[in-house]
């Protein structure tokens, strides 16, 4: 009876371990920016480039809301985001978290981060809200989606957003498109990353996709 | 390269072999009209004539045979030229060359144009001396505007290409500031707070801070100048407030009822 009951627990703690080599929960990630005149023969390249060229790119717009919680010993705040579609209003909306970028020595082709997302009803800010989770910040973003492969390829502007304010009277924040190249998959999976700095040389010069140390970005005024 | 050269070497072979055959067939049938003349008869005259057209298939399915090099693309020249009798050319020629000399070998070797040709070539010549001073000045003038028009057309491609070129070269289309603006944005919402007004983070804070042990949750009044603040800067949560954490953690716990 008793091996009858500590099977079951074990093979659970098994399938969880076993389940995390399999859940894609490493990103990939790529980043760049191409100048708002420019964009177009990017956006005519990755068409050319990329899986869906019959259909076209992808359009979206989004709002994402970023919320962060400070642990009670930790210094550095968690965050998590909170992002919806503004065109499709009754999709399900998405919380993410994203964990600290390594950005890795040369060797590395790209940042890799923790990365874990869920489906969730639009009731997840109240929730958040109850948690003790409170909004650092919000942005409205606007672009495209393009797949090759594995791969996943934006191009979106980034706008300012406050409550209140009518959505079709926003503030860029730049006169650049925000440029991400970025693959989920199971840790361990380095082999993409080389994929991807592959196709970041096709961008070039058009786009130059590096890894972006935001930590550094921090103190630069 | 060497076996290209082997191959034109049995090739002109070959030909000189069906050459000599065709030149012995008419040789044969030159003598028999000289000599024979009185007793020739018809038939066997054409037997002669189909002789000859057998070889001269023969040669040309030899040229056009897979094989042959593309004499075409080839080229006889000479290389000494001599007025004095040549014993060796004579013997070579059965007698008919001399000499390899200037009169001769222009047309042996047709270093210059086809009689016909340089016919054509003399009458062209003959008009252009004949044409009037006014006529060939229009004519000239004419010439240059065309080829000036077209060489505009091509300079302008040319510059449009260059300019293409250049420019993305330098790498204008892209600007590592507005990276660096962007993905710090979109990572730690910076230049992006300053948007949030603070009425909205109180409430907020006020519901969260009992239960996280936050300093802002000791009270109400503090939040308005906390992290929230626009004045601050993006920079406020993460650089400044951990300073005022220390200093308030004792104040939450003691003062909150609910405190754990």
């Amino acid at each position: 009876m008793i091996e009858n009951v500590s099977q079951p627990v074990s093979t659970a703690t098994e399938s969880l371990n076993a389940a995390r080599n399999i859940i894609p929960n490493q990103e990939y990630l790529l980043q760049g920016s191409v100048m708002d005149s420019a964009v177009e023969v990017l956006l005519h390249r990755l068409r050319g480039l990329c899986d869906n060229v019959d259909s076209g790119p992808e359009p979206f717009y989004d709002h994402e809301m970023c919320f962060s919680i400070r642990g009670a010993g930790s210094m550095q705040p968690l965050l998590l985001r909170v992002r919806r579609a503004l065109d499709y209003q009754d999709m399900p909306w998405q919380l993410r978290y994203i964990g600290q970028p390594e950005i890795g020595d040369k060797s590395r082709p790209t940042i890799v981060r923790n990365s874990i997302d869920i489906g969730t009803s639009a009731t997840v800010v109240e929730f958040l809200t109850e948690l003790g989770c409170r909004m650092d910040f919000e942005y409205i973003v606007r672009g495209y989606m393009f797949r090759k492969g594995r791969m996943k390829i934006t191009v979106s502007k980034i706008f300012k957003s406050g409550q209140g304010k009518p959505l079709d009277n926003m503030e860029a924040l730049s006169q650049s498109y925000l440029v991400e190249l970025s693959v989920l998959a199971p840790s361990g999976q380095d082999a993409i990353a080389e994929d991807m700095r592959s196709f970041a040389e096709q961008l070039r010069p058009l786009v130059q996709l590096e890894k972006v140390d935001c930590k550094r970005l921090q103190h630069v005024p | 390269m060497q076996r290209e050269e082997k191959q034109l070497d049995s090739a002109l072979e070959a030909l000189i072999v069906r050459v000599n055959d065709l030149k012995t067939a008419i040789g044969g049938m030159l003598f028999k009209l000289e000599h024979e003349y009185e007793t020739l008869n018809w038939p066997n005259f054409l037997d002669n004539f189909a002789l000859m057209s057998g070889h001269l298939s023969a040669l040309s399915k030899l040229l056009s045979h897979d094989k042959m090099p593309n004499l075409r693309n080839l080229t006889v020249l000479p290389l000494l030229l001599s007025p004095e009798r040549d014993e060796e050319l004579l013997r070579l020629t059965e007698g008919r060359v001399p000499t390899f000399a200037h009169d001769l070998v222009p047309d042996y070797l047709r270093t210059r144009p086809e009689p016909e040709v340089e016919h054509r070539n003399l009458q062209m010549e003959h008009k252009a001396a004949n044409q009037s001073y006014e006529t060939a000045q229009k004519q000239i003038s004419a010439y240059t505007k065309v080829v000036s028009q077209v060489l505009d057309i091509v300079s302008k491609a040319r510059e449009d290409w260059e300019s293409e070129g250049t420019r993305s070269a330098t790498g204008q289309t892209s600007s590592v500031a507005d990276t660096h603006t962007l993905v710090a944005a979109i990572s730690m919402g910076k230049g992006l707070k300053v948007m949030v007004p603070p009425v909205q983070g109180g409430p907020q804070g006020m519901m969260v801070a009992p239960q996280v042990g936050r300093p802002g949750g000791s009270g109400p009044q503090q939040q308005g100048g906390g992290p929230m603040n626009p004045g601050q800067g993006p920079m406020g949560p993460m650089g400044k407030a951990p300073g005022t954490i220390k200093t308030n953690i004792k104040a939450a716990t003691q003062i909150h009822p609910y405190g754990r």
